[in-house]
């Protein structure tokens, strides 16, 4: 099928322009190289006609700088689903217009047949300009549409140039790499100067000129530079930094909690349900305890994925995620980190696998890398569950100042560990990430608009999804294979009675799973707890929320109860004792679970993603046997440590 | 006189491009982003902690850090 890709700078409305073309509503974002995917879709069908179009992230020129660039300009060359396009729409923001003409005079090199699409009229015409189409037309020898965005007008003028093309299927010319050196690139654009000058047509006199016209026409958005000039500077700069921050990781927890409350009731209520319908047997306790958990810690961390998600795309949207890359930039080159990584470092936050994928836009390979390295610090949006579980044991009134400080504690302590990771894996220098190429921070940093909220709840939306669809699965896995583990072989033996009460107990005691964690009991007795809590350690591993359904299943919550799954946890950890008759469950080797939790490596995802991402399963391997040695060790000696303090 | 590089210039201070030193690394992506000789350029920023440094060039606003300014010769 006819092929048309949308290729263009970064935030020149080439986003904007897919959705008109084909009546869908994907991402626009603000922050320049944040869009990795490709969104692809057919011609709305109100156009009367069949062609294939895809919009692409957004490019400088056809000579790449990142790896997201490399696999950008290869995908605009040959797509490895779609193949190379018959046409390429370029979208040239007017009042960037010598700017943007780069790429297009790069993709008429390289042959390919383009036509340009003009957008942001409207802002160059509260500038008083306008463009001369007809004029810029003859200038390139290629088709120039005015597209009114926003009023969608001009639309029509560029489908009838797509069906045009699709039904002439004129003989394509060799498209040809392109590659120039840095001399040719300054005439290149010395020519495209020239270009604007003869195209633009001051409204004042007619003729641009004037010298004072163009200094107009080159100035930025003033209300832009009046915010930047508080925004960027040392104090209030600073101080909007981290209430910006701390607002952010506020409202995931404050606002995410009731909701996840309601889910975690929600599914305990159809667990209970199940088995009081359908009486005590496999089938039902596999549907109670295997799948409906499972299905549960899954939906019970949607909440904050998406909060956090729908933060992060109104920082991007509103423009100031790029100026928030740009304060951080120093410090974090002291480390050996960029500003590029602030944005994967606050995804981070909702999960590390999209954060690695964003890691992509860090232009140096060792930049890039340890950025990756530290991503699994971050506390990821699974930990909370768990953290929640564990905090509501230290604190039992919910929504506490207490707990609330200790939440933001180990937030404090998640971003100071991956820091001084970094640092450390920096000291290092090459042995463990070799330094290939230079480092650089070129960021433009866009004007500052009204995010669009539509657009903001639908990338969220989105995102959450592709986590469910991506991290759903092997947690729902993990949950029954756990489940199977905890039931079998006592499950199926008829000697234990479901008469005198003790059924769970019994079937407990003799399952696989007490099995494995009564070998493993040495390794988890130095962290104060029991083979049960090995157990659950162990199923984290898949991912760190499930710990929170092995715990139930090992501590026997009793479906039957009244309250929700956390509180009967809570109950029955209350109760839980070693076999010296010890409590498991003290405050110290909660905060060891706390600070293991913190630091170890738990997650099949990431470390899938990471292998992806670097190529090789080194990073993994050293992500996955360094924080889990040093989780262990730190965990360890924080039980011992408060211990020796004479807390329990 | 001698010359200044775009890292010197002072905060909301303008100037034009005299010349860039093209053995820089992250030159040609500086000229890419719009820093050309002939061009006037304004320091409309500097990060909190001074560096990287917001300049405004061809009608938008770009960040480099002050390193990569260096290469940019100014008058
Ligand atoms: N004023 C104005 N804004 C526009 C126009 N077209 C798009 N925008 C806005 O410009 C921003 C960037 O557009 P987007 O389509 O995301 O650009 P992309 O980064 O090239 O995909 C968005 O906030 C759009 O709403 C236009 O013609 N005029």
């Amino acid at each position: 099928m006819f092929l048309v890709s949308l290729v263009g700078p970064p935030n020149s409305g080439k986003t904007t322009l897919f959705n008109l073309l084909s009546g869908q509503k994907v991402k626009t974002v603000n922050y320049p190289g944040a869009t990795i995917e490709y969104y692809h879709s057919k011609i709305d069908k109100k156009f009367g006609f069949d062609v294939e179009l895809i919009d692409t992230p957004g490019i400088i020129s056809l000579i790449p700088a990142s790896i997201d660039e490399i696999i950008t300009i290869d995908g605009i060359y040959s797509h490895p689903e779609y193949g190379t396009p018959d046409l390429i729409i370029t979208t040239v923001d007017a009042s960037q217009l010598s700017r943007h003409l780069v790429l297009v005079n790069d993709l008429i090199e390289a042959n390919f047949n383009v036509v340009v699409a003009i957008t942001m009229n409207d802002i160059l015409a509260r500038k008083n300009f306008e463009i001369d189409f007809s004029k810029l037309s003859n200038e390139l020898s290629i088709p120039v549409i005015k597209i009114d965005t926003l009023k969608e007008n001009g639309i029509d003028n560029l489908v009838k140039i797509i069906k045009d093309y699709s039904e002439k299927n004129k003989n394509q010319k060799e498209i040809k790499r392109i590659n120039e050196d840095t001399l040719a690139l300054v005439e290149k654009y010395n020519k495209i100067s020239e270009i604007e000058k003869k195209v633009m047509i001051s409204k004042n006199s007619g003729i641009i000129n004037l010298l004072n016209d163009f200094k107009n026409l080159h100035k930025p958005d003033d209300i832009s530079l009046k915010i930047d000039a508080i925004l960027l500077s040392k104090t209030w700069g600073l101080l909007f930094f981290f209430f910006a921050m701390s607002v952010t990781f506020a409202s995931v927890f404050w606002v995410a909690a009731p909701i996840m409350d309601l889910i975690d009731y929600g599914f305990a209520y159809i667990s209970e349900w199940i088995t009081t319908l359908f009486g005590i047997n496999w089938l039902t306790q596999l549907l109670a305890n295997g799948l409906v958990a499972g299905f549960g810690s899954v939906a019970v961390f949607v909440p904050q994925i998406l909060i956090l998600f729908l933060i992060l795309g109104l920082l991007e949207d509103s423009g100031y995620l790029a100026r928030g890359a740009m304060l951080v930039d120093k410090p974090l080159s002291k480390l050996g980190l960029n500003g590029r990584s602030f944005a994967p470092m606050v995804s981070g936050f909702a999960c590390a696998v999209p954060a690695i994928m964003a890691a992509r836009t860090i232009p140096n390979r060792r930049e890039r890398l340890l950025t990756i390295f530290i991503l699994p610090l971050l506390s990821c949006s699974a930990r909370i569950p768990v953290y929640l579980l564990l905090i509501g044991f230290l604190v039992p009134t919910t929504g506490s100042l207490t707990a609330g400080i200790i939440l933001a504690s180990i937030y404090l302590l998640s971003i100071v560990s991956s820091l001084v990771a970094a640092g450390i894996i920096n000291k290092f220098k090459n042995s463990i990430i070799p330094n290939q190429d230079h480092s650089s921070f070129i960021l433009e940093l866009p004007t500052y608009k009204k995010p669009k909220f539509n657009n903001v709840f639908f990338n969220a939306f989105t995102s959450t999804k592709s986590y469910i669809i991506g991290a759903g699965p092997i947690i729902l896995i993990f949950s029954i294979v756990l489940w199977a583990l905890t039931f079998f072989p006592a499950g199926i033996d008829n000697s234990i009675s479901n008469e005198n009460g003790n059924f769970e107990q019994q079937l407990i005691e003799n399952s696989y799973a007490s099995n494995i964690g009564k070998f493993l009991e040495p390794a988890v007795s130095p962290l104060g707890v029991d083979w049960r809590v090995g157990v659950a350690i162990i199923t984290s591993f898949a991912a760190r929320e499930v710990f929170v359904s092995s715990m139930a299943l090992m501590f026997q919550v009793n479906i039957s109860d009244e309250d929700s799954i956390q509180k009967s946890l809570l109950k029955n950890m209350q109760k839980a004792k070693k076999s010296d008759g010890t409590k498991v469950f003290t405050t110290s080797s909660i905060i060891g679970l706390i600070v293991f939790f913190i630091i170890a490596m738990q997650c099949v995802s990431t470390l899938a993603i990471t292998k992806k991402e670097t190529g090789s399963w080194r990073m993994p391997i050293l992500q996955f046997v360094i924080y889990t040695i040093s989780a262990y060790i730190l965990a360890v000696s924080s039980v011992n440590l408060i211990k020796f303090l004479g807390i329990a | 006189m001698k010359f200044r590089n775009a890292s010197q210039l002072l905060k909301g201070e303008q100037s034009q491009i005299l010349d860039i030193d093209y053995s820089h690394p992250s030159a040609r992506r500086i000229i890419e982003v719009g820093f050309t000789p002939g061009e006037e350029i304004i320091v409309v920023g500097k990060s909190a902690f001074n560096d990287p440094i917001a300049y405004s060039v061809r009608g938008t606003v770009i960040a480099i850090r002050k390193s990569e300014a260096s290469c940019i010769q100014v008058r």
